[in-house]
C-alpha cells in the first residue's frame, strides 16, 4: 500500500514527511533529523505569527490634515531645491525691477515684450517646471505695468493663426476688433538659464546647493540685453525631500 | 642698586605697556538697545468710527517695524530712506545693523501706501538677506506704482 505523503510548503522548500510500514489501521511516520529541526523551526514561526496577529489592531486615528500654506514662507518640507518661497521671491523682485528700467518702463510708445520659458533654460540639479517662474513674472508685470509695456503671447502663436486662418476663409465672422495685417512682433524677450553647484559631506550626508537664476531681456533685433536680474541662493539640508 | 633701578622701571614700562594691550577694543558696532526701544514710538491709526479712539498702535509710517519677536533685541535699523527712480517707482533703503556675536539670516518686505495711507500694491515678496555677526547689511525694494506711492513700511523678521 503506498500512502500519500501530505506536502508542507513553506517560502521555497517543500518538507514531505517519509511515511513507511503502513500497516492496516496504523500508519508510522519516520521522520529524519534534520526534518526534525526544521519542523520545529516551522512550529515557532507559526508561534510567532499567531502571537503577532493578536497584536495587530486598527489605528483609529486621524491622518496628517492638510494645511494650506503660505507660498512666500518656508514651507513643512524643506530641502535644497528651488521651492515655493524662492519662486515668488525671485518672480517679484524681478517684476519690480524691470518696472525701474525706462527702456522697459517708460519708454514711447511702450515696448511688445515676450516672456515665456521658450529661452529660459534649466541647468541645474532641481527638478522644475521652469514655466512656473515664466508665468509667474509675466502674470505679475503685466498686472503691475499697466500699459507702460505690452505683452505678446508667443506662446499662443498657434492658436491665434488658427482663428486667424478661419476667419479669412470665412468659416467664421470677422469679430468685434478690426483684422491686424499680422500677429504682433517682440521687442523684447526674456531670456535665462538656471544653473547650481552641488556638495555633499560623506560622512554626515549634509548636502548643500547653490542655486543661481539669471533673466536677461535682450533686444529683438539688436540682441542687446537691455535689463539683467540674477537671483541666487545656498541651501544645506540632510532631509530627504525629493522634488517631483 | 643700579641694576635694581633699572630692572624695577624695566618691569614697571612692561606693566604699563601690557596694560595698554589689555584694553578691549570692541568691533563695531555697539547698539545701545535701550535707545532702540526708546525710538520705537508707536502710533495710533485712524479710528474707524467718528469720536472714537483707535484700537490699533503699530510703527509710523515710513520705517521699519521689526515684527519677530526673537530679533527685536538684536537688530537695529540703522537708517531708512526712499528716492524716486528714473521711472518714477519708489525705491526704498535701508540698513539694518546685526547686533549680535552671531550671524543671522533675516527677511524683510515693504508694503507701499499712497496719501490716503491705503495699500497702493500688493505687499512684496519677503527678500532674505544674511548678516555676519556684528556687520550690517542693506535692504532695497522698489514699488510697483509710481504716481499712487507716498508711504512705506518695512517689516522685518528672522528666517532660516
Amino acid at each position: 500500500m503506498q500512502n500519500r505523503a501530505a506536502s508542507i510548503i513553506v517560502g521555497y522548500e517543500t518538507v514531505r514527511p517519509i511515511v513507511r510500514n503502513a500497516r492496516a489501521g496504523r500508519a508510522a511516520i519516520e521522520i529524519e533529523p534534520g526534518e526534525l529541526t526544521f519542523m520545529r523551526r516551522l512550529m515557532t514561526v507559526a508561534a510567532a505569527a499567531l502571537a503577532l496577529s493578536a497584536c495587530q489592531t486598527v489605528q483609529n486615528e486621524a491622518g496628517t490634515p492638510t494645511t494650506y500654506q503660505d507660498p512666500g514662507s518656508l514651507g513643512a518640507v524643506r530641502g535644497v531645491g528651488i521651492e515655493s518661497q524662492d519662486i515668488v521671491g525671485m518672480t517679484d523682485q524681478m517684476m519690480r525691477d524691470m518696472l525701474t528700467e525706462p527702456r522697459l518702463a517708460n519708454a514711447s510708445p511702450p515696448p511688445n515684450v515676450i516672456i515665456d520659458g521658450e529661452y529660459f533654460v534649466n541647468e541645474s540639479a532641481s527638478r522644475l517646471n521652469r514655466n512656473s517662474i515664466t508665468d509667474r513674472l509675466r502674470v505679475g508685470l503685466q498686472r503691475a505695468s499697466q500699459g507702460r509695456m505690452n505683452f505678446v503671447g508667443r506662446h499662443y502663436a498657434d492658436m491665434v493663426q488658427a482663428e486667424r486662418n478661419l476667419k479669412r476663409k470665412g468659416v467664421v465672422d470677422k469679430g468685434a476688433n478690426p483684422a491686424a495685417v499680422a500677429q504682433k512682433g517682440g521687442d523684447y524677450r526674456l531670456g535665462g538659464r538656471i544653473t547650481s553647484l552641488d556638495a555633499r559631506d560623506a560622512k554626515t550626508g549634509l548636502v548643500q546647493r547653490y542655486t543661481q537664476i539669471v533673466f536677461e531681456m535682450a533686444d529683438l533685433e539688436s540682441g542687446e540685453i537691455v535689463w539683467s536680474g540674477i537671483y541666487e541662493f545656498s541651501k544645506a539640508a540632510a532631509d530627504d525631500v525629493i522634488y517631483r | 642698586m643700579r641694576k635694581t633701578v633699572i630692572a624695577i622701571a624695566g618691569a614697571t614700562g612692561l606693566v604699563a605697556a601690557l596694560a595698554g594691550c589689555a584694553q578691549v577694543q570692541e568691533p563695531a558696532p555697539i547698539c545701545n538697545m535701550a535707545g532702540i526701544n526708546a525710538s520705537r514710538t508707536l502710533v495710533a491709526l485712524p479710528a474707524a468710527a467718528p469720536d472714537a479712539p483707535s484700537p490699533l498702535m503699530e510703527m509710523p509710517l515710513n520705517s521699519v517695524s521689526v515684527v519677530d519677536h526673537a530679533i527685536i533685541q538684536k537688530v537695529f535699523p540703522r537708517q531708512v530712506t526712499a528716492r524716486r527712480t528714473p521711472t518714477g517707482t519708489v525705491e526704498v533703503v535701508t540698513q539694518i545693523v546685526n547686533c549680535t556675536d552671531h550671524p543671522l539670516n533675516v527677511e524683510a518686505r515693504t508694503q507701499f501706501y499712497d496719501g490716503a495711507h491705503t495699500a497702493s500694491e500688493p505687499v512684496s515678496a519677503w527678500k532674505r538677506f544674511a548678516m555676519p555677526a556684528r556687520s550690517s547689511n542693506t535692504y532695497r525694494e522698489s514699488s510697483i506704482g509710481a504716481k499712487n506711492v507716498n508711504f512705506y513700511m518695512v517689516e522685518l523678521r528672522e528666517t532660516r
